[in-house]
């Protein structure tokens, strides 16, 4: 073999190498993938529109705090615990109605959102309960046709409803372990034991009774977790 | 797509702002009878008036040809008495009819007017012209449906 044979295989060779280098060179680095530790941490919340409507006078809110656990940073069983109070007058009736006794929720929201970057997009289940007492008064109650009028007073009627819900929230990290979030439920009603007499106006954690109704929350939420951890695929 | 969002957004608002009053819209609460004679539905071709026996209240006055009647019963009576007059081209003829019942408060919503719904236990009467009464349906309430089969004697029509 002469020396320019060698000569030229050598260099073929090294421009080989060099091309596979650089080929090498501009493939992509493996993308890494985030995960979440099991216990990714716990949160405490509070529904600031029902404590707002409280302070501003409305005739019915429903005050409420919660606590969940992330598991995963895709798992949230939570638990929502509530004081539902309503006191109303009708127009013309004179009827008033007031309650004000709490309610519980169970249940859990699902993280749609696959980055671990803070935002989450949530789907929402619950299951709501509440055993509560109202009174439904009437100081000038009269009989039309015999013109007897007596005070009506039924104070104190026990009553107990479930209910379901579903809904989709957002949440945010504000500052901190601070976050804001809101959701919007829709909520069916799936038992209400009453007297006979008739039917509560107001549900507390539910709201103004009724087979089926709209929800939905302003949160605060103190978020305590970890972070998650990039391994490699 | 913001002015989508927002757009649907408000209509929810709006929705929710919004506030809906769900009263019964038949809401009288009334006895019903049916005069009866020999067994058939019948029309008192004479007078009919009715009145209540303790505050002598006019609930029916001077009806003719009367076949079905609706009545009020009192809110908070255990014991309505209703004086039944008849009257045709020569005498008066009147019946007094006791009406039993317990009642029951019945609301909807404070928006909506609150009533009793009342459940006839007994009835008992004088026989001047009435032969008997039957309670065909003891509760009453918004149901338009009769309470009371009333039986004039056969003379009397």
């Amino acid at each position: 073999m002469s020396k320019l044979t060698i000569c030229r295989l050598t260099s073929l060779l090294l421009l080989i190498s060099l091309a596979c280098c650089s080929l090498q060179a501009q493939e992509k680095p493996k993308p890494k993938k985030e995960k979440a530790p099991l216990l990714s941490g716990v949160a405490v919340s509070a529904d600031i529109v029902g404590f707002a409507m409280k302070a501003f006078g409305a005739k019915f809110a429903n005050m409420e705090v919660g606590a969940r656990i992330n598991l995963l940073d895709k798992y949230f069983p939570a638990a929502e615990l509530g004081i539902g109070d309503c006191h109303r007058e009708g127009a013309e009736s004179g009827n008033r109605f007031s309650t004000t006794s709490p309610y519980m929720r169970f249940g859990l929201d699902y993280n749609f959102n696959k980055k671990h970057n803070g935002n989450r997009l949530f789907g929402i289940f619950r299951y709501g309960f509440s055993s509560f007492k109202y009174d439904y008064l009437n100081d000038s109650f009269s009989d039309p046709v015999y013109g007897v009028t007596r005070p009506l007073d039924l104070s104190g009627e026990k009553a107990t409803a479930q209910w379901l819900e579903f809904g989709v929230g957002v949440e945010t990290k504000l500052w901190s372990i601070v976050r804001l979030g809101w959701s919007i439920r829709y909520k069916f009603r799936l038992d209400l034991s009453c007297p006979e007499g008739g039917e509560p106006y107001f549900i507390p954690g539910f709201g103004k009774n009724d087979d089926n109704g709209w929800g939905g929350t302003v949160n605060v939420v103190f978020d305590v977790g970890k972070t998650a951890k990039k391994t490699k695929k | 797509m913001k002015h989508r969002l927002l757009l649907i957004l408000t209509g929810i608002l709006l929705l929710a702002a919004c506030e809906s009053y769900d009263c019964t819209l038949y809401n009288y609460v009334g006895m019903y009878s049916q005069f009866y004679q020999n067994g058939a539905k019948v029309k008192l071709n004479d007078t009919l008036t009715i009145t209540s026996g303790k505050s002598g209240r006019v609930l029916l006055n001077r009806s003719v040809g009367s076949s079905r009647l609706t009545l009020p019963l009192s809110y908070w009576q255990d014991v309505d008495t209703l004086v039944f007059s008849v009257k045709d081209n020569n005498s008066i003829h009147r019946d007094s009819v006791w009406i039993i019942k317990s009642n029951l408060v019945h609301y909807e919503s404070p928006d909506c007017p609150a009533t009793l719904f009342h459940t006839i236990e007994e009835v008992r009467c004088t026989h001047e012209f009435i032969e008997s009464i039957n309670i065909i349906r003891s509760s009453v309430n918004y149901e338009q449906t009769d309470n009371l089969q009333i039986n004039i004697a056969s003379a009397s029509n």
